[in-house]
């Protein structure tokens, strides 16, 4: 590193507060012109916004911003933007009901509809940093991977030179992820300065130059990606203390089916493909994933498998009854137990009360007749609280105040306390921390000696940690099911994942 | 036989104006995502406000302007609530409405029975009035008709063609995205709102210096109800609006005609009631049997924006 080049932009000892809390403490921090950065830290370690602060959504209390050696003060976003500095949110901000052209083409100020001058310039700028996504779509047809694309051809259309991304690959399968860091180092190479937040620790060493932690509101270190020899020492800065990353995997006697899917079609989408003839079992003592890129049909079939969308064709045996594809959705409801892959709005209700949110789904096991038993939700909600460690607020505080993996715990422990014959969890760790991610791992692994368990994960790692057998889908089907003991080759998982089967 | 079908036209075209205008302007706000159901007590002011400059200067341009600008500001009101204060949009629409009637009712009595002062007469189109049937339907009609002619298209083409229409579109649709572009939301709201007032002001001055000349108090009758109807019937575009506009405007030229022929097919209420029947049936069409590729409202309706989330 060379101490000759003027940083492109430096934080002052950055300060701000929301009510009595610090989310960020004296922050100070210097990025150079070309370079990849990752910001670490634990959920609430304040990384969100201190990003927020740089892309002028909030205004610091104390401390300055320099850019290119100038202060600058941003009221907005748009302001930020002006100047360079655009971010990619967690949440897409793109319309979906417009298309990919114009949703790169919305701005401040006077904009002219030039319908093929247009969609010819987003072209170019598409080609030239390899990111592949036809102009003429509309929005809500697009995978998550190929609307974040959108995301950036927005900020490099306006000519942003500071990219930010909060959580990218959070919603990215492993291809994807590899597609993004390939358009990571193609901008690094066009001069531009990446930042990007991560809970991901590999990720961070296959793709960043430079590291920086943050823990309670404070930069607690900064150094150089080459000088982190271990995933350990990074976890160790992250967390201040050691984490166990090799899942230990307790051998469990796979009993009989639990559930069996055969022949299973799902109906048509109109743009993306839904799953066809799908064949499965899911066995107590066992997790089962399904994983596979984002849109290649698991979506559709989880949702179908849980009762929230139709099946078409098929059967479905489970608890000793086999049911038609029409009959899945009016049958009894026990025995069955799902984690959501969208814990804030299909897991919980953000302004109910814990207790509120943890007999949400068994209110039966709460209420004599027609009064819920108070007493006792409450008890056995403190008693949840307790045992998966759940912090941030009272257990009659709103569930909204719980962060991500606080409120994930909080679902699972109600969706295990129905003891369930079948678990399925839907992304169960998708942005969380290392520590929280590790908690819902460990109860996933301890729920398999007592039911089944179905997992569908985007994250490679995840699958292959847990399970004890992978089913790999493609384009709506199921390529292969492997199982986690015999590939030792991520790379065969990786070739499925992409439509490749080997012989 | 053609007589009777050109006299039936022209009522219906004649009757269906106020509708239209109402529409058009509602259509432009709740695509910015502001739902307004103050159009009935915009329409009113409106009206008064018209007769009222009529009055006062004599000069229909002006007694036109002002009745649309008399609306355009009571939607500021309605805009300062939903917009600024993030009041519930129903609510403050229905206020304004409320207001609407009473403040009109009591502001305009001495104004009762008195003539309106300048009177929007039919105004034939050379040339073009003299075509038949047609040129009877559509071109023995008020300049604010032709006005309205100009309006559906030249709504449509801002909507749906310019950078303008594209950013009040995504405003209605996602406004924590078109702010992070850069976009001032509540700028592009408040000008819509303000634009859907005009429209609305534009009716009710259709009503009390063309349709039936002078003040009277609620004249407008539920037409801004009709109007609010027949956004969703017309699913936020400007040009079938026309469609529901003159269907409305229809069925009231069939009751006109079967009171002047002395018969009765079909009982008034009846057709009075079947603008709300048609849009309940659209509506059900729109939102069952075309699934998500059809539009079936802007997805931010109603729903204030701010960046606190």
């Amino acid at each position: 590193m060379t101490v000759s080049v003027p940083p492109v932009l430096t934080l002052n000892s950055l300060s701000k507060r929301f009510g009595d809390v610090y989310a960020n403490r004296a922050v100070s921090w210097t990025l150079q012109a070309g370079r990849i950065y990752a910001l670490l830290g634990e959920n609430g370690a304040g990384k969100s916004t201190l990003m927020s602060i740089l892309s002028g959504r909030y205004q610091p209390d104390s401390g300055g911003i320099q850019l290119k050696g100038r202060p600058v003060h941003f009221q907005s976003p748009a302001q930020a933007l002006e100047m360079g500095i655009g971010m990619v949110y967690q949440r897409f901000m793109l319309v979906d009901s417009l298309t990919v052209t114009e949703n790169i083409l919305l701005r401040g100020g006077p904009i002219h509809l030039r319908a093929n001058q247009d969609i010819r310039h987003i072209r170019e700028l598409a080609e030239r940093y390899g990111l592949a996504v036809k102009p003429e779509m509309t929005v809500r047809d697009l995978s998550m991977g190929e609307r974040q694309r959108v995301e950036i051809l927005k900020l490099l259309h306006r000519r942003a030179d500071i990219l930010i991304f909060d959580e990218p690959t959070a919603v990215l399968t492993h291809t994807e992820i590899e597609g993004l860091f390939a358009v990571f180092r193609r901008l690094r190479a066009e001069g531009k300065t990446i930042i990007f937040i991560t809970h991901k620790l590999e990720e961070v060493m296959a793709v960043a130059d430079d590291i920086a932690v943050m823990r309670r509101g404070r930069m607690v270190s900064q150094l150089p990606a080459d000088k982190v020899r271990s995933r350990h020492d990074l976890a160790r800065l992250m967390v201040g203390r050691e984490v166990i990353l090799n899942v230990d995997k307790p051998p469990v006697t796979v009993g009989d089916p639990v559930m069996t899917a055969s022949g299973l079609t799902g109906p048509a989408g109109t743009s993306r493909p839904a799953f066809q003839d799908i064949d499965f079992d899911v066995r107590r003592g066992e997790i089962f994933t399904i994983t596979g890129v984002a849109g290649n049909g698991q979506e559709a079939l989880v949702a179908a498998l849980a009762g929230l969308a139709p099946l078409d064709g098929g059967t479905v045996t489970f608890g000793n009854h086999t049911y038609s594809a029409a009959r899945w959705r009016q049958r009894p409801a026990s025995g069955m137990a799902y984690i959501p892959e969208d814990r804030d709005r299909t897991g919980s209700i953000g302004a109910f009360s814990l207790v509120e949110n943890y007999i949400l789904t068994q209110l039966n096991a709460f209420g004599r007749s027609f009064l819920v038993d108070r007493h006792q939700a409450e008890q056995k909600t403190a008693e949840a609280v307790a045992r998966f460690q759940i912090r941030g607020g009272g257990i009659l505080g709103p569930a909204g105040h719980l962060s991500g993996g606080n409120l994930q715990k909080l679902i699972l422990a109600r969706e295990l306390s129905r003891r369930p014959d079948l678990l399925i969890a839907e992304q169960p760790t998708q942005g969380l921390d290392v520590q929280a991610t590790e908690d819902v791992w460990q109860a996933l692994l301890r729920q398999r000696k007592t039911s089944a368990v179905l997992m569908v994960t985007g994250d490679l790692k995840e699958a292959l940690s847990l399970s004890d057998r992978i089913a790999v889908m493609f384009r709506g089907r199921i390529l292969d099911i492997v199982s986690a003991r015999d590939t030792a080759d991520i790379d065969r998982i990786k070739l499925l994942m992409a439509g490749i089967e080997a012989h | 036989m053609m007589e009777d079908l050109a006299f039936i036209g022209q009522i219906a075209v004649k009757s269906s104006i106020a509708v239209l205008l109402a529409t058009l302007g509602e259509i432009v706000a709740e695509r910015s995502g502001v739902l307004n159901l103050g159009v009935e007590g915009m329409m009113l002011v409106g009206a008064l406000c018209g007769v009222a400059a009529g009055v006062a200067t004599g000069n229909p341009v002006i007694a036109a302007a002002a009745g649309a600008l008399a609306g355009g500001l009571l939607a500021l009101v309605h805009g300062f609530f939903a917009i600024t204060l993030r009041v519930n949009q129903v609510l403050s629409g229905l206020a304004l409405t409320i207001l609407g009637m009473g403040m009109t009712s009591f502001v305009g009595r001495p104004l009762i029975g008195t003539p309106p002062g300048v009177r929007l007469r039919a105004l034939p189109i050379p040339g073009l009035a003299d075509i038949p049937v047609i040129g009877d339907i559509l071109f023995r009609q008020s300049a604010l008709a032709y006005l309205a002619y100009i309006l559906v298209p030249l709504c449509w083409f801002v909507l749906f063609r310019t950078g303008t229409g594209l950013k009040i579109r995504a405003a209605g649709e996602d406004a924590a995205a078109v702010d992070a572009a850069g976009i001032d939301v509540n700028r592009i709201r408040y000008g819509c709102t303000f634009v859907g007032g005009l429209g609305a002001g534009l009716a009710g001055a259709y009503l009390s210096l063309s349709y039936t000349p002078g003040w009277k108090e609620s004249m407008t009758g539920g037409q801004g109800w009709v109007a609010i109807a027949m956004v969703i019937f017309a699913t936020w575009n400007p040009l079938r609006a026309v469609i529901g506009a003159f269907l409305f405007g229809g069925l009231t030229a069939l009751q006109f005609y079967f009171q002047a022929v002395g018969i009765e097919l079909i009982p008034a209420y009846i057709l009075k009631m079947l603008p709300y029947v048609l849009t309940i049936v659209v509506m059900i069409v729109v939102n069952a049997g075309m699934g998500r590729r059809r539009f079936s409202g802007p997805a931010a309706l109603g729903i204030p924006f701010s960046r606190e989330g």
